[in-house]
C-alpha cells in the first residue's frame, strides 16, 4: 500500500508537469501562436490554408487577433455551452462553425481563414471575465458572448480595448446607443418579441382575448421579457389576473409550484412565462395538472423540442395549446434550405437552432470584410466597419439588421411566430417548430416608441 | 551549525517557521520571483511594463491573462487559510464557508461602492475590506452556539443549511446584490485616503510600469503574504495548540481544561474574518458578480483546495489553492496539446487519440469540438478530474499535495540511502 | 399577530388552497421520504453520510429512460400483446438492478479502502465522488431533458376538492410498498445481520457475519431507493420534459428530513421527509408576504433544520451519542 501510493503520487506529479509543459501558450504574449485554440475545422478542411491572393493591398492594419502571413484571423467565442443555456448556445456555436468552414473553403475573407477560439463560460460572470482575459489578445473581435450581465460586466473592458462583441441576448438595452458602443446585437429583442407574439396569439388565435398572466425569471431576460409582456396587455386591453414577474427561482421547487398554481388559479386566456426549457415544463405540467386550459407562450429560451419528443408524456398538450416567438428561422423555414447543405455537410444533427450562430457569423463577415476593404483590420478598426453597416443580409433566415441611424428607427421589429411540430420531429423533417409567421410585426411593436431598455440592469 | 541544521539551541529556533537556511533562501528568492513576474513581459501583452523582455520558460506567467489568474489563486488562498483553520486544524468540518465570502462580500460593496441606484456608500478601502472581515465574523460567532452543539457530519449539514439560506437572502435583498441572475458591479481596489477623485494608489487603471492585474495581483500577494504569517503564527500559538487538541480528542481536550465552547467559537470567528476578507478581495479584483455566485459548489472548491493541499498545513493549503485554480487552465492547455499532437501525428498522437474527439462522428472522452459532440466538455471533463482528484488524495496521500512534497523531499534528504 | 390573520382567511375560505397544498405536500415528501431512506440505510450500516446520493438519483432516473426508450430493453423482445406499462415496468426493473450495480461497485472501488478512517474524511470521498458522478451522467444526459417514458403520462384523478396526478397516486403507493419492503428486510436474516453491523461492527465480524456483504448491501438498496426518487423526481407533473442536469442537486433537500429525523433511524426518515415535504409545500402556498420575496419556502427545510438542531439536535427518533475519552 506504501510504495502503491508512492509511485502513484509521483506518477501524479509528473502528469502534472507534463501537462503545465505541454501547452505551448508560453509564446502567448506573442499573440497569434496556431497552438492554442479549441476549434478546428472539420476534417476535410485541414488542407486548406489558402494562400493570400496577390492582389490584396498589403497596407491592412492589424494589431491582435489578425495573421496576414499565416493567412488567419482568430475569432472569440465566450459561449454557455453546459449551463443554463447549454443546449441552445451549443447549437449555435456549432452553426456559426459550420458557417465558417464554408466560408474558409470558398476563400475565407479575401483569402484570410477564420478560426474560432471557444470557451465555456458555463453563464458564470466570473469565469465570462477570466476567458475574455484569456483569449482578448487572440482575438480581432468577439463573436458571440453569451448573457446580459456577462457582457454588461465586460463592457468597460470593450470599451477600453476597443474590442467589439455580438452579445447573444435579446435585451432590448443593447438597441441603446448609450450603452452598446461595442456591442452589436440583432433580433428582435425580448419586449419587442413578447408584444409580437402576445398580439399574434391574441388577434389570430383567440380572436380577442381578455385576461394573461405573467411569469418569468428575474434578471434582464425574464424581467425585460415580462415588461413587454405588460406594454402588450396594457395595448390589447388584457388584464393581468396574474403577475409572477421574477417569481420563478429555478432551483427552488415551491417557487415553480407556486407560479404554477398562481397561473392555473387564474385561468387567464394567456400564459406568458418567460424562463429556462426545465422550469417551464415543470410549471406546465403542474399547472395541468391543476386544471389550466389556456394558451402557453414564450420567448424563444423557454421553448425547447423535448417537450414535444416522441416519449414525452407533455407532446400532445403542448402541441394543443402553445404558441412561440423567436428571432431567426428554423430548419423548416422558408430561404433555410440554403443553408442545409452546410450543416449537413459538417455533420451536425437536425436542429431549428444553427441558423442564430449563422446569422452572427454574417454579422462579423460583413465587418471583417467592410473593415479589410477599409484596410483596417485592427480592433477599433473592425469595430469602426461594424457600426457602419447598413442592412446586412442574412440570406432569408432572419430579417436584415442594420447599425446606423437613430435607435427607435433601426430597433427590430420583425420576428417570427411558430408553433410546436411533433410529427416533424418524430418523422425527422423538422426540428420540433413549425412557422406560422415569417418576418411577423405586430401593430403594438411597430408603433412601440424605444426611448431605452425596457426593463433596466440596475448597478 | 552548517552541519547539523536540525539542532536547535533555543525555543525560538525549534519555534520558528523558517528554520533551516535552505528554506529562508528558497522562500526569499520565490516572493522575489513572484514580486518581479509582473514587472517583466512588456511588448505585446496589454499595458507598459518596467522590463521588455521575458524571463525565460516561465515568462508566459507574466502576460496579463495568467497574472490575473495569479491573483486569483491569491484571493482563494486567503480564503483557504480561514478553512484550514476550522476544518484543518480545529476539526470542524464547515460546507458553508461561501456563505460568508458572500457576505463579507456584499459588506464590502455596501460600504465601499459608489452611490448610485443600488446601495453603496463610497468609502475607502481601509474601512470596507476591515468591516467585510469582522462582519462575517461576527455572524460566525453567532452561528457558532448552534454549531457547536452538534459535531463532525451534523456541522457540515448545517453549513450546508447555510449556504442555502445565504443564496435566499442574497437573491430576495436586491438594492444591495442587484437581483438574481443580474447582479452588480463592485467597487475597484483603488487605496483612497477618503472618497477623493484620485486615488492615492491607483490598481484599476494601466501604469507605465505595470498593468491593472499586475497591480491587483501585487496587493493581493501582499495580503496573502501576511494573512499566511498569521496563519502560521496562529498554528503554533496557545490557541493553534487548543484547535489542534480539539480537533484529536475533544472530550480528552475539555477535561485538560481547554475551553471547547471558547477555541471553536474562535475558530469560526477566524474562519469567516478570512472568508469573509477573501470575498471581498475576489469581486473587487473580478468587478463583477451575481448572488448566485455564493453556492454549494464554490464551498465544495475550498474543501477541495484544503484537502488536496493538505488539511492542517499552510504549505499545503497555498499549493492546493495554486492548483485547484490553476487546474481547469491545465487540463484546457493538455487538451488543446493533445489536440494539436493529433493533427500533427507520430506517436503522442495514438494515445491522444481515444482521448480527445475531433469529429461528431470520433470516439473519445474530452470533446474538443465547439458546441454539441460526444465526450464531456473540456469543462465536465475539469469537474470529474477535480471529484477523482479529490477521492484520489484522501484514499492515497491524506497530507495531499504537502504529503507528495514531503515524499520528495525526504527521498532527496536520504540519497543514495533510501531504503 | 395581525399578520396571521390573512393567513387564517385564506385557509378557511380557500378550500382549493388546502386542497392543492396538500397534494403538493404528500407527493414532495414521498420524495423526500425515499431520498432521506436511503441515506439513512447507508450510513446506519456503513458510517458513512453520502454526498452522492443526488447524483444516484439522477443516475438512476437516467437508466429507467435509456432502458424504457432509448435502447428500449426488454420492450424490443416482448411481442405487441404486452400492455405498455408491463413493458415499462420491466424496463424501469431491468433499470433499478442496474442501479444497485452501480451503488455496489461505488462502495467497492471508493468506500472500502477508507474503511478505518476519519467519518469526515469518508463523507469527502462522496463528495468528491458525487462530482465527478453527477457530471459524467449529466453528460449522458445530454443537454435537452430526457423523458422516461412512463405509462402515467398526463393523467389526472379527480376528487372533487383535490386533485391527484396519477404520478403522484403512484409515488405514495410505491413509496408504502418499499417502506414495508424495507421494514420487512430488517426482519430477514440479511436485516438482522446489517442491524448488528450498524449497532457495532467489530461484534458482527466477530459473530462472523460478513461486514463487507453488508456493507455492499446496503449500498445496493440506497442506490435503488435514491433512483425511485430520482424517477419520481423527474415526471409529470414535477419536471415534465424528463431527467436533466439540474436533477442530481435535487437531493440535498433532503438532509434537513435526516436531521429532522434522526441520522440513524429509518422510521425518522420517512416522517423527517414527509414533515419537511408538508411543511414546504404549506408554506409555498400560505405565506406569501411581499416582503419575504420570493422563494422563501424553499429555504423552509433548513429552517427547521436548525430548529431541530437547537432543540433536540439528535432529531426525533435518533440516538443520542455517548462520547468517552
Amino acid at each position: 500500500m506504501r510504495a502503491k501510493s508512492r509511485w502513484l503520487a509521483l506518477l501524479l506529479v509528473l502528469g502534472l508537469v507534463l501537462a503545465a509543459c505541454g501547452g505551448d501558450s508560453g509564446t502567448e504574449t506573442e499573440g497569434d501562436d496556431t497552438t492554442t485554440t479549441t476549434a478546428a475545422p472539420s476534417g476535410d478542411d485541414e488542407t486548406t490554408t489558402t494562400e493570400a491572393t496577390g492582389d490584396e493591398p498589403m497596407e491592412v492594419a492589424t494589431d491582435f487577433g489578425v495573421d496576414l502571413d499565416a493567412g488567419l484571423i482568430r475569432v472569440g467565442m465566450l459561449s454557455d455551452l453546459t449551463g443554463p443555456f447549454g443546449p441552445l448556445v451549443s447549437a449555435i456555436v456549432a452553426g456559426a462553425q459550420a458557417y465558417w468552414d464554408d466560408v474558409n473553403a470558398n476563400g475565407g475573407i479575401e483569402g484570410l481563414e477564420v478560426e474560432l477560439v471557444v470557451r465555456d463560460t458555463v453563464y458564470v460572470v466570473d469565469t465570462h471575465i477570466q476567458f475574455y482575459n484569456e483569449i482578448k489578445d487572440d482575438v480581432v473581435a468577439l463573436g458571440h458572448s453569451t448573457g446580459s450581465p456577462h457582457t454588461v460586466a465586460l463592457n468597460a473592458d470593450l470599451q477600453a480595448d476597443g474590442m467589439l462583441a455580438i452579445p447573444l441576448t435579446w435585451y432590448s438595452g443593447w438597441s441603446d446607443s448609450a450603452i452598446n458602443s461595442n456591442l452589436l446585437s440583432h433580433g428582435q429583442p425580448y419586449c419587442i418579441e413578447a408584444q409580437n407574439t402576445i398580439g399574434y396569439i391574441s388577434d389570430e388565435v383567440l380572436g380577442g382575448a381578455s385576461t394573461i398572466a405573467i411569469a418569468s425569471l428575474p434578471g434582464d431576460y425574464g424581467q425585460d421579457s415580462a415588461a413587454g409582456a405588460k406594454i402588450a396587455a396594457e395595448a390589447l386591453g388584457l388584464e393581468i389576473v396574474y403577475d409572477g414577474e421574477a417569481a420563478i427561482i429555478p432551483t427552488d421547487e415551491s417557487a415553480i409550484t407556486s407560479v404554477a398554481n398562481g397561473i392555473a388559479s387564474s385561468g387567464a386566456d394567456i400564459a406568458w412565462v418567460a424562463t429556462t426549457p426545465g422550469t417551464f415544463s415543470a410549471i406546465f405540467g403542474q399547472a395541468l395538472a391543476a386544471g389550466y386550459q389556456g394558451i402557453w407562450s414564450g420567448p424563444s429560451p423557454s421553448y425547447s423540442p423535448a417537450y414535444v419528443a416522441p416519449d414525452s408524456p407533455i407532446k400532445d398538450a403542448i402541441a394543443a395549446s402553445f404558441i412561440g416567438g423567436t428571432y431567426t428561422a428554423g430548419w423548416t423555414t422558408e430561404g433555410a434550405e440554403a443553408f442545409h447543405g452546410i450543416l449537413e455537410a459538417a455533420g451536425l444533427p437536425l436542429s431549428d437552432y444553427y441558423f442564430e450562430g449563422i446569422v452572427e457569423a454574417k454579422i462579423l463577415e460583413a465587418a471583417l470584410r467592410q473593415a479589410f476593404a477599409n484596410g483596417d483590420m485592427t480592433r477599433q478598426g473592425v469595430l469602426d466597419a461594424a457600426k457602419s453597416l447598413e442592412n446586412v443580409d442574412f440570406g432569408g433566415i432572419a430579417p436584415s439588421e442594420s447599425y446606423v441611424g437613430a435607435d427607435n428607427d433601426r430597433l427590430q421589429r420583425q420576428g417570427y411566430i411558430y408553433a410546436p411540430d411533433p410529427e416533424g420531429l418524430a418523422a425527422g423533417t423538422s426540428g420540433g417548430r413549425i412557422d406560422l409567421e415569417t418576418n411577423y410585426t405586430h401593430e403594438i411593436a411597430a408603433n412601440y416608441e424605444f426611448t431605452g431598455a425596457c426593463y433596466t440592469l440596475a448597478g | 551549525m552548517r552541519g547539523r541544521p536540525l539542532l536547535y539551541t533555543s525555543y525560538e529556533a525549534d519555534q520558528s517557521m523558517l528554520n533551516t537556511t535552505t528554506k529562508k533562501v528558497l522562500l526569499g528568492l520565490f516572493l522575489g520571483f513572484l514580486v518581479f513576474l509582473p514587472f517583466t513581459g512588456g511588448a505585446k501583452s496589454s499595458g507598459s511594463r518596467l522590463f521588455d523582455f521575458s524571463i525565460p520558460i516561465v515568462g508566459f506567467l507574466s502576460s496579463n491573462d495568467y497574472l490575473q489568474l495569479l491573483a486569483t489563486v491569491c484571493v482563494f488562498a486567503i480564503g483557504a487559510l480561514g478553512l484550514n483553520l476550522l476544518t484543518g486544524v480545529a476539526g470542524q468540518v464547515s460546507l458553508g464557508h461561501s456563505f460568508f465570502m458572500g457576505v463579507g462580500a456584499y459588506t464590502a460593496v455596501w460600504l465601499g461602492a459608489p452611490q448610485g441606484p443600488l446601495l453603496g456608500m463610497g468609502l475607502p478601502i481601509w474601512i470596507w475590506l476591515p468591516a467585510a472581515g469582522l462582519v462575517p465574523a461576527i455572524i460566525g460567532v453567532i452561528v457558532g452556539p448552534v454549531a457547536v452543539r452538534v459535531r463532525g457530519l451534523y456541522l457540515a449539514i448545517v453549513t450546508v443549511g447555510l449556504v442555502f439560506i445565504g443564496e435566499y437572502v442574497f437573491r430576495n435583498w436586491r438594492s444591495l446584490t442587484g437581483g438574481s441572475q443580474a447582479g452588480r458591479s463592485f467597487q475597484e481596489l483603488d487605496v483612497r485616503l477618503w472618497k477623493e477623485e484620485t486615488p492615492l494608489i491607483e490598481i484599476s487603471q494601466n501604469g507605465d510600469f505595470l498593468s491593472t492585474n499586475g497591480k491587483g495581483f501585487l496587493m493581493l500577494l501582499g495580503f496573502l503574504v501576511l494573512f499566511t504569517v498569521i496563519a502560521k503564527n496562529l498554528q503554533r500559538s496557545r490557541a493553534g495548540r487548543a484547535f489542534q487538541a480539539i480537533r484529536d480528542r475533544d472530550v480528552a481536550a475539555e477535561i485538560m481544561g481547554v475551553n471547547e465552547f471558547r477555541y471553536k467559537l474562535i475558530a469560526f470567528g477566524i474562519s469567516s474574518f478570512l472568508a469573509g476578507v477573501s470575498g471581498a478581495l475576489l469581486t473587487a479584483f473580478l468587478g463583477r458578480t451575481i448572488p448566485e455566485r455564493w453556492d454549494l459548489i464554490l464551498a465544495v472548491q475550498f474543501i477541495a483546495i484544503i484537502l488536496i493541499g493538505g488539511a492542517g498545513t499552510v504549505s499545503g493549503t497555498l499549493m492546493g489553492a495554486a492548483f485547484v485554480v490553476m487546474l481547469p487552465r491545465v487540463v484546457q492547455n493538455f487538451t488543446e496539446w493533445m489536440k494539436s499532437a493529433i493533427d500533427e501525428g507520430g506517436f503522442i498522437a495514438t494515445i491522444a487519440d481515444p482521448i480527445v474527439v475531433t469529429s461528431p462522428t470520433d470516439g473519445g472522452i474530452i470533446n474538443t469540438l465547439p458546441g454539441v459532440g460526444p465526450g464531456l466538455s473540456v469543462l465536465q471533463a475539469n469537474q470529474v478530474l477535480y471529484g477523482l482528484l479529490i477521492v484520489g488524495f484522501l484514499i492515497f496521500e491524506p497530507l495531499g499535495l504537502y504529503g507528495i512534497w514531503l515524499r520528495i523531499r525526504n527521498y532527496w534528504k536520504g540519497w543514495p540511502f533510501t531504503y | 399577530m395581525t399578520a396571521a390573520i390573512p393567513i387564517i382567511a385564506q385557509v378557511a375560505g380557500g378550500e382549493g388552497h388546502f386542497a392543492s397544498a396538500l397534494s403538493e405536500g404528500l407527493s414532495l415528501g414521498a420524495i423526500y421520504a425515499l431520498l432521506a431512506m436511503g441515506f439513512v440505510i447507508i450510513f446506519k450500516a456503513t458510517q458513512v453520510l453520502n454526498f452522492a446520493h443526488g447524483a444516484l438519483s439522477a443516475l438512476g432516473a437516467f437508466l429507467v429512460a435509456s432502458f424504457a426508450t432509448l435502447v428500449n430493453i426488454p420492450g424490443r423482445f416482448l411481442p405487441e400483446t404486452v400492455p405498455h406499462w408491463l413493458g415499462w415496468s420491466l424496463s424501469a426493473l431491468f433499470a433499478l438492478i442496474a442501479a444497485a450495480a452501480a451503488g455496489m461497485l461505488l462502495e467497492r472501488v471508493f468506500i472500502r479502502p477508507m474503511v478505518g478512517e476519519e467519518l469526515f474524511a469518508v463523507a469527502i470521498v462522496t463528495l468528491g465522488i458525487d462530482i465527478a458522478l453527477r457530471n459524467v451522467t449529466n453528460d449522458f444526459i445530454g443537454t435537452d431533458p430526457r423523458p422516461l417514458g412512463d405509462p402515467w403520462g398526463t393523467k389526472v384523478l379527480d376528487l372533487g376538492w383535490i386533485t391527484f396526478a396519477h404520478t403522484e397516486i403512484a409515488q405514495i403507493v410505491v413509496s408504502v410498498v418499499l417502506v414495508s419492503a424495507v421494514a420487512l428486510f430488517f426482519r430477514s436474516r440479511t436485516g438482522i445481520a446489517m442491524r448488528a453491523t450498524a449497532f457495532d461492527q467489530e461484534a458482527a465480524r466477530a459473530q462472523g457475519i460478513n461486514v463487507g456483504r453488508i456493507f455492499s448491501i446496503s449500498w445496493a438498496i440506497g442506490a435503488v431507493l435514491a433512483a425511485v426518487a430520482g424517477v419520481f423526481i423527474s415526471v409529470f407533473p414535477r419536471r415534465s420534459a424528463g431527467v436533466d442536469t439540474a436533477t442530481a442537486f435535487f437531493a440535498f433537500k433532503a438532509l434537513p428530513a435526516i436531521i429532522l429525523g434522526g441520522l440513524d433511524s429509518v422510521i425518522g426518515a420517512i416522517v423527517g421527509g414527509f414533515g419537511i415535504g408538508i411543511a414546504e409545500a404549506f408554506v409555498g402556498e400560505f405565506v406569501t408576504f411581499p416582503a419575504l420575496g420570493f422563494g422563501f419556502a424553499g429555504i423552509v427545510p433548513y429552517l427547521v433544520m436548525l430548529l431541530v438542531l437547537i432543540v433536540r439536535p439528535y432529531g426525533l427518533f435518533g440516538t443520542e451519542e455517548i462520547r468517552r475519552v
